[in-house]
């Protein structure tokens, strides 16, 4: 009890570091005056901007009631944003995988358009980048969803009084306008936009997702060395974690989906093996069911395991249509 | 690297020929992107390119492109006949258009060029990249791909073992990579066309249990098929349609004539064909019925 106080007045008031579970063999007084030194020292270096002890760490108290804070980014889809918390968290890496057509490339562009909602509907008021690897990013079908997420908003307002001012921030135009597009068409390419991105968005703060539409093509033609592919794609994996964390920023990386031979039987995993799925902080599994969607939370530190169902409309993604029925069978 | 802007980037499309097809299309064919044209033989994919070739050299103020094109075919013979015969068709239709210049020969811009394998087609892609790089300043530059069909390239030469399939998928996705770059770069539009396989084993499962795009099922001529080339290669395509065909029977049963002494059961039976968006990043699944004549074909009202 009496070393958690000294430490306490070492680090003020509202922070505690755990010195006493360190196996340095160092008193405690020498301790103080390393810890003393080196925040001094950092401090000169003036960019001791966050308030830990060395610069860049953080005591896990603060990053917890930072993270109650964390903006989310909705999907459109009640059921999927329940499932997730409320949305794509910024400030972090989401992948998502699924076969073709099952809607990787309608929640890309839905989040890109959802990342705009202004603060004042509870959105985020940002913008988005949209890396496109594949060539199915069609603006049409962007004008369609924004079309339909600015009717959603004005019925919305009919309930709030501030309503007026916003309407005209939100014109699809302007939606179109918040969308930065990359279309890349070869991994060097792609590398290189990463390795730019971290200009771009100093220059663009208020940048608050980058969708990756997908992180696979590029990486399944070329690579007969796959070592070599898997450093290049780990590199690029920690670039985008520290794109969100530098920036405050989701990131969803989409990934598709490859046969694993596996106990004699063909499976369905997502691509770039084994190694990558220990690359992204969250993973989601998009899935058929019967003829329903499904989303699947595969691995993720803070959110249990779970799935919703949701739909692709003409307005973009939503909740699904029979969910509701099946609530009523029951 | 600077963003595109939005705001300019429209996705041309190419008409097919037909308002009620380029209707369910949403316009037609669209640019920068990679359609996959899916059906068992006999089924129309080929009469579609070939009625493609033709639309893609109207004005664009009818849809069109006022583009050549490049028809790769890897299934022999080429229907030249039939290309010869919708060219007329498609030249006494459009009479209003094309009467100025009595020497317009919508053949002379359709090129035509014969692949065996799938390395072969991989390595005409630098040749058909500068093709189309030299041709881009003509009257009529290429504007459109047509590959028919992708399936013949790859499903005589691979062996069913672990190393021909990666090697199968590896030049998948650098054919396709080519493809969309190439595509990206002069705006082309690209037209593949894929066989299918028969579906054996569970109801709502696909083959190995997965299931692509809106369909539960895909059916034609009675049976449950799914594309060929299994998953790798539904990731390298844009947008996957799906041509069925079944057979109706009309009048089945007795016949109406009149004087028909012998009451003899004939069955009359009537094709009726079906075009389907299986997924596509800009269409809803929705499916259209269209016919087959020698004008070349025409999507149905319903």
């Amino acid at each position: 009890m009496e070393k958690k106080e000294s430490s306490r007045q070492i680090c003020g008031k509202d922070r505690i570091i755990a010195l006493e579970g360190t196996d340095l063999d160092v008193p405690e007084s020498k301790a103080s005056e390393i810890l003393k030194y080196v925040s001094q020292t950092s401090r000169m270096d003036g960019s001791s901007r966050s308030p830990a002890t060395f610069d860049g760490a953080q005591t896990a108290w603060a990053m917890l009631s930072e993270e109650n804070f964390l903006p989310c980014i909705t999907t459109s889809c009640l059921d999927l944003d329940n499932i997730l918390g409320g949305g794509m968290r910024c400030r972090e890496v989401t992948e998502i995988g699924g076969v073709p057509g099952i809607g990787k490339t309608q929640i890309g562009i839905q989040l890109a358009v959802n990342v705009q909602i202004p603060i004042e509907y509870g959105g985020l008021g940002g913008q988005a980048i949209y890396i496109d690897t594949e060539g199915s990013f069609m603006v049409e079908r962007v004008l369609q969803i924004a079309e339909a997420c600015i009717e959603d908003l004005s019925e919305y307002a009919h309930l709030h009084k501030d309503a007026q001012d916003c309407k005209v921030k939100m014109h699809p135009n302007n939606i179109l306008q918040n969308i930065f597009y990359f279309r890349v068409c070869s991994y060097t390419e792609q590398i290189a936009l990463v390795n730019y991105l971290d200009k771009f968005v100093t220059e663009h703060k208020s940048v608050k997702i980058i969708i990756l539409d997908s992180v696979t093509f590029h990486f399944r033609q070329e690579f007969d060395d796959m070592a070599r592919r898997t450093r290049l794609l780990s590199e690029m994996a920690l670039k985008f974690m520290r794109l969100s964390k530098k920036f405050g920023l989701a990131v969803v990386m989409l990934n598709q989906v490859t046969t694993k031979f596996i106990d004699g039987s063909f499976q369905l995993t997502l691509a770039l093996g084994d190694s990558w799925s220990h690359m992204c902080t969250n993973r989601i599994i998009l899935y058929w069911n019967n003829n329903e969607r499904y989303a699947f939370i595969d691995k993720s530190p803070s959110l249990k395991s779970a799935s919703a169902s949701y739909s692709v409309t003409s307005r973009g993604i939503r909740n699904s249509s029979s969910s509701s029925k099946r609530i009523k069978m029951m | 690297m600077t963003p595109e802007s939005l705001l300019q980037l429209r996705t041309e499309k190419c008409t097919i020929g037909c308002p009620v097809l380029d209707r369910f299309l949403a316009g037609g064919i669209p640019c920068n992107s990679l359609t996959e044209l899916v059906a068992e033989s006999g089924t129309g994919k080929t009469q579609f390119c070939l009625q493609l070739v033709l639309s893609a050299q109207l004005p664009p103020s009818r849809g069109g492109l006022s583009a050549s094109s490049l028809y790769i075919h890897t299934e022999f013979p080429f229907p030249f006949r039939r290309l010869r015969q919708l060219s007329t068709a498609f030249l006494s239709s459009r009479s209003d258009i094309f009467t100025s210049s009595n020497s317009y020969d919508p053949c002379d811009n359709v090129f035509v060029h014969g692949v065996y394998s799938a390395d072969e087609m991989l390595d005409i892609m630098p040749k058909i990249e500068l093709f189309i790089q030299v041709n881009s300043k003509s009257q009529f530059p290429v504007k459109l791909i047509v590959i028919d069909s992708i399936a013949a390239l790859f499903r005589s030469e691979f062996e069913n073992t672990g190393f021909d399939l990666k090697r199968r998928s590896s030049l998948f996705f650098k054919i396709s990579g080519n493809l969309k770059s190439m595509a990206k770069r002069f705006g082309l539009a690209v037209v593949l066309t894929n066989q299918v396989v028969d579906l054996i084993g569970g109801i709502t499962e696909g083959l190995n249990g997965i299931k692509v795009g809106n369909l539960s099922s895909l059916n034609s001529s009675g049976r449950r098929v799914c594309a060929a080339l299994g998953i790798g290669w539904a990731n390298c395509v844009n947008s996957r349609l799906f041509m069925s065909r079944n057979e109706d029977m009309i009048g089945g049963g007795r016949s109406g004539m009149v004087g028909d002494e012998e009451g003899g059961v004939y069955q009359q039976s009537k094709t009726r064909r079906r075009l389907s968006v299986v997924f596509a990043p800009h269409l809803p699944e929705s499916s259209c019925e269209f016919v087959i004549t020698r004008e070349g074909i025409f999507g149905l009202e319903t």
